[in-house]
């Protein structure tokens, strides 16, 4: 966690352009008329998400992001759009639908107002990181206890495993479930 | 993609390499003027349908040998990631999404059906099923020995180890086994309507091939009670 | 006290550089957004989408340097194979809408 003072000082430049990229793949991906033009963006989306992620020094995040966006998602959504039929279409972008659109925006509007009471990002104030019996616990406590360096690892498998353990369970129940919906009874 | 083969190559008699011999297999003589090499019958109906199953997979000169290559460093950093997730970023989540990928990438060079083949539904179910019995397996031990569920230091090993174990063979094995298990289930689709290039293992739905048929070539996609198509359709 | 933090230019340091160099990539990938939005032929959109992986890899590895955070390649590298494979999956979908897979 060296340097983080000259980090936030210049986020600009990088931070920013990251941000204008991820919103308009993420728009894109909601407005495509053309399915397979909105998986590819949204590939496109995933690219800019890990990269932000990475900034943030979030690397296992980052990680995930690029292991399950760039090899998984992609590929799944791929074979699903080859069992159905294509649609011409004579426009680039689906017609918004201004009252969804509304309602959208009207919950941007009422989150963003919330923003001002947010600490600043890599702030050394915020309750997040400077909470004496959380964060900063984790962070001094997990080698001795555990002998593992990547706090976020030890996290996930010792000090909140059980957690982890509903979640391998969920996982495993997802691929039993797409068994149950596609009316298989093996997987290959 | 070999659009612009020129056809007069399948007549020869020698000389031609491993892939053109399959592409004239396929009969070129019997094919429409304006079909592509690579195709065996015209773009018609549904991907489902008979006739669209001619060419199932199309073997690509550039693909499988890339493959070839590529696929062995991204399966070892696959088991890179998950082995030394203690040290550095990743862990068993992401380590078991790469090799799964790359059990996709095998997929695509050489082909969806060949990949079933060789890839026994047996491994797929016994990584999914295997992971989650090691990862309680795991928990349960300390509390056999009356401790609480995974309390590391009840295991006989080094609690890195143990926090190692359930990484390596509990969450990778799941994750792994249950996205190759999606993956081939998606491939495979609907069982119901006998869509899918292959007859899925399963065996009951070929029975009603001949009556899906029907409705396929007439290109009714209306009718299609699948609602894979009708997410297709929105 | 590594490279990173030596002063390069007017007050600018190396690891400062290296992060408006990977600004820099990150307005081309937004250039590159346009060809996967328009189009027109699928074609563009697979190379547009394999030309945004490779900037990624780039942005990915000088943000690693910028932070010296070594580890981060990791990121990359998982990139750079995993891009290969929606490349062909894209490029082999696009041929028969996914027939040939």
């Amino acid at each position: 966690m060296t340097g983080l003072e000259p980090v936030v000082a210049q986020v600009t430049a990088i931070e920013a352009s990251l941000l204008v990229f991820v919103v308009l793949t993420a728009l894109v991906t909601a407005l495509a008329r053309d399915v397979l033009a909105a998986v590819i963006v949204f590939g496109a989306y995933s690219l800019g998400m890990a990269a932000l992620y990475t900034f943030y020094r979030a690397p296992d995040v980052a990680l995930t992001e690029a292991a399950i966006s760039a090899g998984v998602t992609t590929v799944l959504l791929l074979l699903t759009l080859a069992k159905t039929t294509r649609i011409d279409h004579e426009t680039v972008f689906e017609e918004v639908n201004l009252p969804a659109a509304g309602a959208a925006g009207f919950l941007f509007a009422g989150l963003a107002l919330t923003m001002g009471d947010v600490p600043a990002v890599g702030s050394r104030e915020a309750p997040v990181w400077s909470n004496p019996d959380v964060t900063q616990w984790y962070l001094t406590e997990t080698y001795a206890q555990t002998g593992v360096e990547n706090t976020v690892m030890a996290v996930l498998a010792a000090f909140r495993g059980f957690d982890t353990f509903g979640e391998a369970v969920v996982v495993f129940a997802a691929g039993i479930a797409a068994l149950i919906v596609l009316h298989r009874e093996v997987f290959a | 993609m070999s659009d612009a083969r020129p056809n007069d190559r399948d007549d020869e008699p020698g000389g031609t390499g491993a892939v053109d011999g399959e592409s004239g297999d396929n009969g070129t003589d019997e094919k429409p003027d304006d079909v592509p090499p690579h195709r065996a019958v015209a773009r018609s109906g549904r991907l489902d349908s008979e006739q669209r199953q001619g060419t199932p997979y199309t073997e690509s000169q550039v693909i499988m040998p890339t493959v070839k290559i590529v696929a062995p460093f991204a399966f070892t950093f696959g088991l890179f990631v998950t082995f030394h997730g203690s040290g550095s970023p990743g862990g068993g989540f992401q380590g078991g999404a790469i090799m799964a990928a790359v059990v996709f990438m095998i997929a695509f060079a050489f082909g969806i059906e060949a990949t079933r083949d060789w890839l026994a539904n047996t491994v797929v179910v016994a990584l999914a099923v295997g992971g989650t019995l090691a990862f309680a397996a795991i928990g349960l031990i300390p509390v056999a020995r009356g401790g609480a569920f995974l309390q590391y230091d009840l295991l006989p090993i080094p609690v890195k180890y143990g926090l190692e174990s359930v990484e390596v063979f509990g969450i990778a094995a799941i994750v792994s086994g249950v996205l190759m298990g999606l993956f081939f289930l998606l491939a495979n689709g609907f069982a119901s309507d006998g869509s899918g290039f292959g007859d899925g293992g399963t065996g009951d739905d070929i029975d009603d091939i001949d009556d899906i048929d029907d409705t396929d070539e007439s290109a009714s996609t209306g009718s299609d009670p699948s609602p894979v198509t009708d997410g297709g359709e929105r | 006290m590594s490279v990173v933090d030596t002063a390069l230019v007017a007050g600018y340091t190396v690891g400062e550089f290296l992060l408006f160099a990977a600004a820099g990539f990150v307005v081309l990938a937004i250039g590159m957004l346009y060809r996967a939005v328009k189009g027109p032929t699928m074609q563009d959109r697979v190379l547009a989408v394999n030309v945004l992986g490779t900037n990624t890899v780039v942005i990915l590895a000088l943000l690693a340097a910028a932070l010296s955070e070594p580890t981060f390649l990791d990121i990359a590298l998982v990139y750079a194979l995993l891009n290969f494979l929606m490349a062909i999956a894209i490029s082999k979908f696009t041929v028969e809408r996914g027939g040939v897979l």
